[in-house]
């Protein structure tokens, strides 16, 4: 008989002893689980320790996949056993092996977060999951092999259950230490990602900063710079703690790439001892350091919603919302189109892109009177022509029922601005010209709350010459 | 000798029409059929014919299925499903440089040429190229450097000429292609090529295939209108034809129309001493009576076109007044373009027009300034093409911007062609010419579709061959139809046997890296 096969049998028999012996099982599980209490308020106090810690540490992650495979594995098992028993004998063993590898990977993990000094809030709450999950394993054999005399298959159901809502979450918080926070929601489709994320990162969602500058110092900086650590005293993790800087004082010098520390640490060679990111982690791609840089050298605002020079491919405005279905409506469009007067014409052969409301040839008749017909078409239309016609404020009215209104032109008419308050509720409009109009600055002042009017033009009005701007809130 | 029956120009003058045939069937040929059409069409049918036996039911059953609701929604906006998707700009300026700007003394900024002064051209920048007859005997080819000296503005830092004072202000806004290259080496084949897409006279050009493709939005002025600035007699002018702004084998009602720099702006537009407006209508309407009866007796197309144009006419006799009337621009507007924009046919004054007629709904206008063509006496000509020009353009540009306009018009800035680095003529300190250069030139666009603030493409150190990012002439055209929302491939037109098309069958690519 080999050497291994001797050693296979006694533990096996050891096995047995402590399976058939119930006070002994009793007795190590309850051990474990109170070491694994105590774990749950074990200190991370934010200092490296001894190298060896770390070096047992950084096999957590290779060994970490090991219990999520098994775990989910056996409730795949324990399901397909209902049909076969000896799959549900293969749970049993899969749970055990589960528990096993979920105690070895979290001795690894304690070992890297104390080796390495980790100690923000995803490491603490990535730690405490990770016990909780072991517990949670513990009292899954104890129910299973029925130690602890409870209504057995209810209980066991509930904490299967649990078993896999806390893996999920503890894999999400292990995921968003080595990816960063924004890995899984960067390439959401944006319509997903307002119903998920309602933008967190700043107050200006759709600034240059939170949209580009961001998520490159999210995955590449925060791990060390952020709630889990703070090296450097540097927290980067927001604007204002960006700007902020660290021990070393400022890190970003607006309008001073050069001066800027954050700026001169990504760009020395990466061999330099100073090169950031450190520890070999992966550095910043040349594409983000140009960005990075220009965006300083245009002032390093929150707000600016561009950088002069930098243009992102990706950074093109979400596709519109289809405006419905008008094929009803299709005969009647065309029959005005064939007539004088005012016309709909759509903006593309898609249909649902919408139909432009055109009233360029007669635009000196077009009155509040002929607005007032489009109402029926009026979900349908998304750019509204309206400059230099007869229009005067009360058209506001009809207009706030023109829903999905991206772009509307009201240059050259009468109005006053008096009830332009009321277009708020246009939820799309991008595009507002009241050029050559009498608008003022006060009448202006409800549009602040639009945040997708971004471009409203104001040339020639009493608003433009008392504000400093050449009647453009923002281009672009 | 009895002549067959069939032959036209019998002497008994027996035409088809005399044949006994019924009368309906007579009729429908008249609306219809010219020789040439019939002969296309049987042959089509015959065609056509032997197809769908090889195809059985299914390919007139998918026929049938083609033409059901969804093709009826396609011609809503217009009959060719245009525009194909939702375009950034719904119109565009053409500034077309004519003669050819020297993209090495404004744009494309080389600090290394000036310590290569009078040096010869390394012959392998060269290569084996044919020169034109201007130069090709010259014994050396020594390098000019710009005289003129570079500096950086704006945020983006763009290197710019100083020549141009007032472009290096809106920098920012542009997006420069320093790539652009061209097939053509001398002025007529290189502007066709420019406008049309084809070296030979003929085609279609950009303003055409764009009235054709996606209509007028002001049905009381052109759909495509031209501009042509005065020429300047102490420069070298090449001439301008209006075959640059041909319909070619489109219907002659989108050609461009030009308005004249002096005078009326269109001859014989005011009615006539002595008939009123209503006289004039009922004299329009006569006229349109009898071209329906020559349309249904001859059933020539460009009958069609000549009763609309005269239509056009018609209301461009109030439109075009409006439209030229300047008196009502406020002061703002003369600070930006300059006391120069109150002289009709200056560049300045065209540019106040080109605005003018975008806020009124012409989907293009092109302006045509000439002079460019600076082959020698550089340092004197061309800082008076500049000054002709710079303001205008930035006037434009800006006024655009201040008014809305340039977040859906596309203002493009271009010649037909780059010139060499290397002096035509005699080089001295004071001066020197320039020849034309095929292989690269710089031109801009700015506003909706192209992204602001941009340099694309890249020339060597001689600004003589593009290194990166190559940008054909028909790749430059694709990007233009594609900020119309027009995709160059699907917009085609059956003529001669084939699928025209402004970009040539030769394979053309829109520029994504400048799209906005």
């Amino acid at each position: 008989m080999s050497a291994t096969a001797k050693v296979a049998s006694r533990v096996a028999e050891l096995w047995q002893k402590l399976r058939q012996d119930r006070l002994l099982s009793l007795g190590s599980a309850a051990t474990g689980v109170v070491i694994l209490l105590a774990l749950l308020f074990f200190p991370l106090d934010g200092r490296a320790h001894a190298d060896w810690l770390q070096f047992f540490g950084r096999f957590h992650p290779l060994l970490v996949h090991l219990p999520i495979g098994l775990i989910v594995l056996w409730p795949l098992l324990e399901i397909m056993g209902t049909r076969r028993s000896s799959l549900r004998e293969a749970a049993g063993l899969v749970l055990y092996l589960a528990l096993a590898t979920c105690l070895v990977s979290l001795l690894f993990g304690l070992l890297l977060a104390y080796g390495s000094g980790e100690s923000g809030t995803t490491v603490t709450r990535h730690m405490r999951g990770g016990i909780v999950l072991a517990l949670e394993l513990i009292l899954c054999v104890a129910v299973r092999s029925t130690l602890l005399e409870i209504n057995h298959s209810r209980a066991y159901f509930v904490l299967l259950t649990a078993v896999l809502l806390t893996l999920a979450w503890t894999a999400h918080q292990g995921g968003s230490l080595t990816h960063g926070s924004g890995y899984l929601t960067k390439y959401m489709p944006p319509t997903i990602k307002r119903l998920v994320a309602p933008s967190a990162v700043s107050s200006h969602p759709n600034s240059f900063f939170s949209k580009h500058i961001y998520p490159a110092l999210d995955t590449k900086c925060v791990a060390c710079h952020g709630t889990n650590k703070e090296q450097g005293g540097l927290r980067l993790d927001s604007f204002e703690s960006l700007m902020a800087g660290g021990k070393d004082g400022i890190v970003i010098a607006p309008r001073n790439p050069d001066d800027s520390l954050l700026l001169k640490k990504v760009t020395l060679p990466p061999s330099d001892p100073h090169f950031m990111p450190a520890e070999g982690r992966t550095p910043l791609t040349p594409e983000e350091i140009t960005r990075i840089r220009a965006w300083v050298l245009a002032g390093a605002s929150s707000e600016a919603s561009s950088v002069p020079g930098i243009f992102i491919a990706g950074d093109l405005e979400e596709p519109p919302p289809p405006v419905g279905d008008y094929s009803a409506l299709i005969g009647e469009i065309r029959q005005m189109q064939q007539s004088q007067g005012a016309k709909l014409v759509p903006v593309s052969a898609k249909l649902s892109d919408g139909l432009i409301l055109r009233t360029t040839d007669i635009a000196a008749s077009f009155d509040d009177a002929q607005l007032a017909k489009f109402q029926r078409f009026a979900p349908f239309i998304v750019d509204a022509e309206l400059g230099r016609t007869a229009l005067t404020d009360s058209s506001v009215e009809t207009l706030v029922q023109f829903k999905n209104l991206r772009a509307l032109h009201l240059e050259d008419t009468a109005l006053t601005g008096r009830s332009l308050g009321k277009l708020t509720s246009l939820s799309q409009l991008t595009y507002l010209n009241l050029s050559a109009t009498k608008v003022t600055r006060d009448a202006l002042a409800p549009l602040k709350s639009m945040p997708n009017l971004r471009h409203l033009y104001l040339f020639n009005t009493p608003a433009e010459s008392a504000s400093s701007d050449s009647g453009v809130r923002s281009t672009q | 000798m009895k002549q067959h029956p069939l032959c036209s120009d019998c002497e008994d003058k027996i035409t088809p029409m005399d044949l006994p045939i019924p009368g309906g069937l007579k009729k429908e040929w008249a609306a219809c059929e010219s020789r040439r059409q019939f002969l296309g069409r049987s042959g089509k049918v015959l065609g056509w014919a032997a197809l769908a036996s090889l195809f059985g039911d299914v390919s007139l059953h998918y026929r049938a299925f083609a033409s059901g609701p969804k093709r009826e929604a396609a011609s809503l906006g217009n009959s060719l499903g245009l525009p194909h998707f939702a375009p950034k700009a719904k119109r565009a300026i053409y500034l077309f440089m004519s003669g050819a700007p020297p993209q090495v003394d404004l744009f494309d900024y080389k600090p290394n040429l000036a310590a290569q002064f009078n040096n010869d051209m390394p012959a392998s920048v060269r290569g084996n190229q044919q020169l034109t007859g201007m130069t090709a005997g010259q014994a050396r080819f020594p390098v000019a450097p710009a005289h003129w000296p570079f500096r950086q503005q704006g945020q983006t830092g763009t290197w710019i000429t100083d020549l141009l004072p007032y472009t290096a202000r809106m920098v920012d806004d542009l997006t420069f292609i320093k790539s652009t290259n061209t097939d053509a080496i001398n002025h007529e084949p290189a502007i066709m090529l420019m406008n049309t897409g084809n070296m030979n006279a003929g085609k279609p050009c950009l303003g055409a295939w764009l009235a054709y493709g996606l209509g007028s939005m002001n049905d009381n002025l052109p759909t495509f209108v031209v501009l042509q600035t005065k020429t300047n007699p102490k420069e070298n002018n090449q001439p301008v034809s209006s075959r640059l702004w041909s319909s070619g084998f489109l219907s002659s009602e989108f050609s461009g129309v030009g308005l004249r720099s002096v005078g009326d702006p269109v001859l014989y537009l005011e009615d006539p001493a002595g008939v009123n407006h209503e006289i004039r209508r009922k004299m329009l309407d006569a006229v349109e009576e009898i071209n329906r009866q020559t349309l249904a007796e001859v059933g020539d197309p460009e009958t069609n076109s000549r009763i609309a144009q005269y239509e056009m006419a018609f209301r461009m006799q109030s439109s075009v007044p409006e439209l030229t009337d300047l008196s009502k621009e406020p002061q703002s507007t003369w600070d930006l373009y300059g006391p120069e924009a109150k002289e009709a046919g200056t560049f300045a004054y065209n540019c106040l027009l080109a605005r003018r007629m975008a806020e009124r709904g012409v989907r293009f206008t092109q302006i045509y300034k000439r002079g460019w063509d600076v082959h020698d006496n550089v340092v004197g000509n061309l800082p008076v093409l500049c000054q002709e020009t710079d303001r205008g353009c930035y006037a434009l540009v800006t006024d655009l911007k201040r008014r809305g306009l340039l977040d859906d018009t596309l203002v493009i800035w271009a010649g037909e062609f780059g010139r060499t680095v290397y002096s035509q003529g005699g080089l001295s300190q004071d001066n020197y010419g320039r020849d034309h250069h095929p292989r690269c030139f710089t031109v801009w666009m700015a506003g909706a579709g192209v992204r602001p603030g941009v340099a694309y493409g890249e020339t060597d150190e001689y600004s003589y061959n593009v290194v990166r990012d190559p940008v054909h002439v028909r790749d430059f055209n694709a990007t233009i139809l594609h900020c119309l929302g027009v995709d160059h491939n699907k917009f085609t037109y059956q003529f001669q046997g084939l699928d025209q098309k402004l970009t040539s069958p030769v394979p053309a690519f829109v520029v994504k890296g400048i799209l906005a």
